[in-house]
């Protein structure tokens, strides 16, 4: 048999050029049990190197075949392997559909290494079946059915998954379960990504294309082979191994934020910005002239906005008898878009009868406009050296590129140099800023799984990575003007300028290995035994270069009128700068050293997972001190233990009962615990060297019901005990920014509840999830009314939900689908309730972010084989950030709706 | 296989233990920094950290910062000379005792003699200061983020005594006295804070009296009271009475205007027996100071010019004589207030007096604001203060200058 063939692939072969290729093969692959369609399943001709993929809707497609027999097979992870012969003739187009049956295979031996394809849907619902964890798992079929673009927007329907988003962007950071993204980790392809962003510790999910990813796995509770310093969770973004079929496929659209429909994008000369300050370029003690600072960067003019670009491309495919597979993405975006702020500083009321409450001290009206273009290179090699080892070596660079103008217009009501008697007189501060920003993240993982004996595998990964950010000659002209109680005004004053040229980096050097060992115990029972470590050495640094420019007094001595700023005269006030006397020039270091024990018994119904895991941490930063102080340099180590139990009961074929405790910690990150200010859009944050790390034990229940493929039900409760939460709290507001520590104030409490539920009715798809999370700290804070107590302020404990704690969480996603027009469309809407964003230093008053409604719509619809048209509208609520303090507006973002319209090639 | 169960759990729990023993909590330690110890003060070149005394005709270079450690004091004997070069600073942390004497006075100085050559006295964390009978000139020179720095700072409920002392050239601030209880009594403030700075600047809960002072040409405002923003107790409380305040607050421009005295953000100020001239703004009671506890009378105001032309815009022509309480504010003229309403009227008549209104940073004082017979202020005064108004008085209690 297989020598005939040989013969018949021979023949083909050779008869290939002079024989017409016109036969096709074509047809649908479902699952014969839900009759849903498979799609990413390969389909290929046995002994020939040729194959189609099926599509979204399960369709596949093989053309240019010469007359002839072959043998379709399909394999398809989770089901049993399909096989048919068919014959075709010249210009014959055979339908072939194919219904796929489940297998039940249970594997009691090492099995990691037999692919598992756990991209689509009902087998990412097998994994969430089959976790050690409390996990949710989204597939990248999934993440096909609706036109998501990135993870970011895949991640919204995941349970008790929210995204914090940034003025207007598309930069998105995970919150799980309500908890802020401190709590939570973001890993690709199980590791840590730096960012060099000082304020986040991770890379926006906004830059991975979501056609790199195999699936999102998120874990809401730890195993001790997980990294322990995760509270809320761990997103892990997991990359494709490259397909057996070649792949491609690209996606490009237009997009633009309907903020420009009613105002113009504020612009500045980029190619103004100096790269390097003076005493970089010419040495420390270079006297700087007041010529060597540009103007252009603070020319500001308006346009119209330019609209966003987004394009990106997945290409994989397998060489050497599929040995060796390769696979490449590149994600590009160029946005555009614009926030109207305001933002006011709030401040305690000491007027007779105020009672000390807080009232508006400033009022300021903030214009950004911002061009952020981002790049993201994501490279896979996979190498199949045989069925017992593969070696993988992922990259991933990401290259961002942000110019932004801030145009703000402030007014001091209380304090200051004012003259306010009410609305529309006072001093007013026009403060207007540009800066751009240069950021690298390089990502190097080259990583091994072997399987060394029936028993024993081994796997180990090294890791380089390395981000750093330079934001040159930061801007910022500040002009005043009085309007007298008359509404008359005086004209407006130069009153500074500042340069401030900033860098920083990361770098981050880590190696994993595990050791697992597994046994059948029986017929029904199984242990599987797996011991390893991790050790990661990072190195931070920051400088900061800060020139102050003052305006040219007339010669009567007083402060010079600002026409233009071409004609404005400065003198440099500290000629050196900055750099050799700023504490902000500063290097940290952080040492994470941890080994873990763990098991997994399988009793006949009864799933055990447990095990200790141990980290030593280590932390250092010195910031080189001039004036001496106690706080300059510093060292903190500890070292956690954190054990975990996870217990699963299959209480039927199709539920599961879950019950998990385990500990876990939360690490300040290294900019939190230096003394020194990091400067902000809004808000500026100077670290706490006393700053303790969080300890947090958590309990978790859930209860699972997978009714049929892709349908699932989960309820279920959690407990955390939550020991020094690193929170926010102000400590002054000065030149319209909050100035900010991190502190502890104590022990949070935090217990919820969710609901999952998803399922599928023919066309219309729909997936909700709830969590309510409650969550209580007691705190001291200062009771102004009372006055003092022998100098001291009097204080009491106030009762207040954790910092970035978000009560209720709601995603609810509605799909349709119509296999005949080929059309997809998808309406999200996500709830978060009222957060605190910071604490207020007063008795009875916190900041706190107010309830959001988000609505997005996006469609796509194929018009050809290789095409589809794609749409999206996002924030179709037009939905505002505020913050209030009680009653009172301390801040508002509005971004406005946002529109993007396209296409997807796919191969 | 049950003793296989047994065997595993019991080692699972054996290593579990072994491994909760591991735990660490965390320890912080900071790096010792390496503060030397304080060399007592030899004449000559000096620099790091001092402590002891400045003698009598000696001078003294300052060649970089100087550092007096909590619980040591420099002191400095009447006739100390000391001249800083290289923008240095001192760093109060301890006491500061400058005794000069009214035959010998005590100079402190930049090298270069100009304005904001030098960095003044940081001692936001001082234990005491005492300056008496002191020339501090030409401070104010920037710090190392490029800001000027200001004259005397201190923050804290600390005493702070100023007598008798002649201040000139500062660029910002040239008093900073946040919290302090303080004493400013007969000083010469003259021509300080480039385009901004207050002559002297007292908030965040200070108390005590500033008064005899004559305070020249100071960009912003002569003496201003605030509490903190943020922090509304305790509140700053002062006794502003007998200081003759002239040519006040017009380098900031108009949009900033200097006030000769202004009371806001829950302060309470005694403003009494003041003499104000050619200020941009006379008394200024912010709707946000504590209007309801704040006292004020006998003061005296008035302007050599009719108008005065906007430096800046030629077309905006200023009444000064509409500011002495501008509109806006809440304060209003008192019976016991002697205001001029033209040029003449209530000139309070002074030995000698260039008529500056708006003059640069660093321009010379040469008036005599002595007063001279026939002085409307003479005898105007609340004699709860002294009978008589400004800062030189008939009784002999006024500035000695």
């Amino acid at each position: 048999m297989i020598n005939k063939y040989y013969l018949i692939l021979l023949f083909t072969l050779c008869a290939s050029t002079t024989l017409a290729q016109t036969a096709i093969i074509k047809g649908k692959v479902t699952d014969s049990k839900s009759k849903e369609p498979l799609p990413g399943a390969y389909v290929h001709l046995d002994g020939m190197h040729k194959g189609a993929t099926t599509d979204a809707f399960g369709n596949f497609e093989i053309n240019k075949l010469t007359a002839g027999e072959y043998k379709v097979k399909v394999k398809y992870v989770g089901f049993s392997e399909f096989e048919k012969e068919a014959t075709v003739s010249d210009n014959q187009t055979m339908i072939i559909d194919i219904a796929m049956k489940e297998s039940d295979e249970q594997l009691k031996t090492v099995n990691i290494y037999s692919k598992l394809n756990q991209s689509n849907e009902s087998s990412s619902r097998k994994s969430e079946k089959n976790a050690n964890n409390i996990t949710n798992v989204l597939s990248a079929r999934a993440m096909e059915r609706s036109p998501d673009i990135n993870a970011a927007t895949a991640l919204t329907r995941v349970s008790a998954v929210t995204l914090q988003r940034n003025s207007g962007s598309d930069e998105a950071y995970a919150i799980i379960r309500g908890l802020e993204p401190r709590y939570n980790n973001t890993l690709i392809n199980g590791a840590k990504v730096t960012s060099p962003d000082p304020v986040s510790r991770f890379i926006s999910l906004s830059v991975v294309p979501s056609d790199l990813l195999d699936r999102i796995e998120v874990s809401k509770t730890l195993t001790p082979e997980m990294e322990g310093d995760a509270i809320g969770g761990t997103v892990n973004l997991i990359f494709k191994d490259a397909p057996e079929a070649e792949y491609f496929k690209a996606n490009a659209s237009l997009g633009y934020s309907a903020i420009f429909f009613n105002r113009k994008y504020d612009n500045f000369n980029q190619s103004a910005v100096l790269s390097k300050s003076p005493s970089e370029r010419f040495g420390p003690a270079y006297v700087a002239p007041p010529g060597y600072f540009t103007r252009a960067n603070l020319d500001f003019t308006k346009k119209t906005a330019p609209p966003t670009a987004l394009a990106s491309f997945t290409y994989g495919r397998r060489f050497f008898h599929n040995k060796l597979g390769f696979i490449i993405a590149d994600s590009y975006q160029n946005q555009y878009y614009g926030t109207n702020s305001q933002f006011n500083a709030a401040i305690p009321n000491t007027q007779a009868g105020g009672n000390y409450k807080p009232v508006l001290s400033d009022v300021a009206n903030r214009a950004y406009s911002t061009q952020q273009l981002n790049n993201g290179l994501s490279t896979h090699l996979d190498y199949k050296i045989d069925d017992k080892n593969t070696i993988g070596l992922s990259n991933v660079f990401l290259y961002t590129y942000i110019a932004q103008t801030r145009l703000s217009i402030d007014t001091s009501i209380i304090g200051g140099n004012g003259g306010r008697i009410g609305p529309g007189t006072g001093t007013v501060f026009n403060d207007n800023r540009s800066n751009i920003q240069n950021q690298y993240v390089e990502n190097l993982k080259l990583d091994g799984k072997h399987i060394l004996s029936n028993h024993f595998q081994f796997d180990w990964a090294g890791l380089y990575s390395n981000a750093t950010a330079n934001a040159p000659d930061r801007a910022d002209l500040t002009l005043n003007h009085l309007i007298n109680p008359d509404f008359t005004s005086t004209p407006d004053y130069f009153d500074a300028i500042s340069r401030i040229w900033s860098k920083n980096g990361n770098k981050d050097l880590s190696a994993y290995a595990n050791l697992g060992y597994k046994t059948a115990l029986g017929d029904k029972s199984s242990l599987e035994i797996k011991a390893g470590g991790l050790y990661r050495h990072s190195t931070r640094y920051n400088r900061q270069n800060e020139y102050t420019l003052r305006p040219a007094a007339e010669a009567n001595g007083v402060k010079a009128q600002f026409t233009d700023i071409y004609s404005s005269q400065w003198v440099v006030y500290n000629v050196t700068g900055s750099s050799t006397s700023d504490a902000a020039n500063y290097t940290a270091s952080e040492d994470i050293t941890s080994g873990y024990g763990e098991f997994k018994l399988n009793i006949n119904n009864l799933d055990i997972v447990g095990g200790v895991r141990v980290e030593g941490t280590k932390q250092e930063y010195d910031t080189h001190p001039v004036v001496l102080n106690i706080l300059s340099s510093a060292k903190k180590t500890y070292t956690d233990v954190l054990p975990s139990l996870q217990l699963k009961y299959k209480l039927t074929e199709n539920s599961n009962l879950r019950a998990a405790y385990f500990k876990s910690i939360a690490r300040p990150a290294l900019y939190e615990l230096v003394p020194t200010a990091t400067f902000g859009q809004s808000s500026d944050v100077t670290g706490n060297p006393y700053l303790q790390h969080t300890e947090a034990d958590n309990y978790d229940l859930r209860y699972e019901l997978y009714p049929k493929n892709e349908e699932q039900f989960f309820v279920g409760g959690f407990y955390k005990e939550i020991k020094n939460p690193i929170e926010f709290a102000l400590i002054s507001t000065s030149g319209g920014q909050l100035q900010t520590t991190p502190q502890n104030f104590g022990t949070a409490k935090v217990a919820g509840a969710e609901v999952v539920y998803s399922r599928y009715f023919g066309n219309i798809g729909f997936s909700g999830n709830y969590t309510y999370t409650y969550s209580n700290i007691s705190s001291a804070k200062d009771v102004p009314e009372a006055g003092t107590v022998n100098g001291k302020p009097v204080l009491k404990n106030q009762s207040r939900p954790l910092q970035g704690q978000t009560g209720d969480v709601a995603n609810l996603s509605l799909l349709y689908k119509d296999d005949k027009h080929k059309a997809f469309a998808q309406l999200a809407y996500t709830y978060t309730s009222r957060t605190l964003s910071l604490v207020y230093p007063n008795y009875g008053y916190d900041y706190y972010q107010q309830p959001q409604s988000f609505l997005a719509l996006s469609a796509e619809k194929q018009v050809s084989k290789h095409f589809t048209l794609t749409g999206k509208v996002n924030n179709l609520l037009n939905t505002p950030t505020t913050v209030k303090i009680n009653n009172l507006v301390q801040a508002r973002d509005v971004y406005n709706v946002s529109f993007n319209v396209g296409f997807r090639y796919s191969l | 296989m049950k003793v296989k169960y047994n065997h595993i759990i019991s080692t699972i729990a054996l290593v579990t233990v072994s491994m909760v023993s591991c735990k660490k909590a965390e320890v912080t330690t900071f790096n010792k920094v390496k503060i030397p110890t304080s060399s007592p003060i030899q004449p000559g070149n000096i620099a790091g950290f001092v402590k002891g005394t400045l003698l009598t005709g000696q001078t003294y270079t300052v060649t970089g910062d100087i550092t007096v450690k909590k619980g040591d004091t420099l002191s400095a004997q009447p006739g100390a000379i000391v001249v800083v070069k290289n923008n240095a600073q001192f760093n109060i942390q301890g006491v500061l005792n400058l005794l000069g004497s009214q035959d010998q006075p005590i100079f402190f100085n930049s090298d270069t003699n100009k304005p904001g050559t030098w960095g003044g006295f940081q001692a936001d964390s001082a234990q005491a200061i005492n300056i008496k009978w002191a020339h501090i000139d030409n401070t104010g020179g920037p710090d190392a983020g490029g800001s000027a720095r200001r004259t005397i700072v201190v923050r804290g409920a600390i005493p702070v005594d100023i007598e008798d002392s002649w201040f000139t050239n500062g660029q910002d601030d040239l008093m900073g006295l946040f919290g302090a209880k303080v004493t400013i009594l007969r000083n010469t403030i003259s021509s300080s804070g480039s385009t901004d700075g207050e002559g002297i600047n007292l908030k965040s809960g200070a108390t005590g009296v500033v008064a005899y002072n004559v305070i020249f040409s100071q960009a912003g405002s002569g003496v201003k009271l605030e509490t903190s923003t943020s922090v509304p107790f305790p509140q700053t409380e002062i006794e502003v009475y007998n200081n003759t305040i002239v040519a006040i607050g017009w380098r900031r421009g108009s949009a900033e205007p200097g006030r000769g005295t202004s009371v806001g953000v829950n302060a309470i100020g005694h403003i009494f027996n003041n003499i104000y001239v050619n200020c941009y703004h006379g008394i200024e009671l912010f709707n946000d100071g504590d209007v309801t506890h704040t006292t004020y009378g006998n003061n005296l105001f008035y302007a050599t010019v009719d108008t005065y032309t906007d430096l800046v815009d030629p077309t905006i022509k200023i009444n000064i004589r509409d500011n002495f309480y501008p509109a806006g504010a809440a304060g209003s003229p008192r019976p016991t207030d002697l205001i001029s309403t033209k040029i003449g009227n209530f000139d309070p008549l002074f030995v000698k007096f260039d008529g500056t209104v708006a003059a640069p940073n660093g321009f010379p004082n040469v008036n005599d604001f002595r007063l001279q017979n026939g002085s409307p202020a003479y005898g105007a005064g609340n004699t709860k203060y002294n009978q008589d108004l400004g800062a030189y008085t008939t009784d002999g209690k006024g500035n000695k200058h």
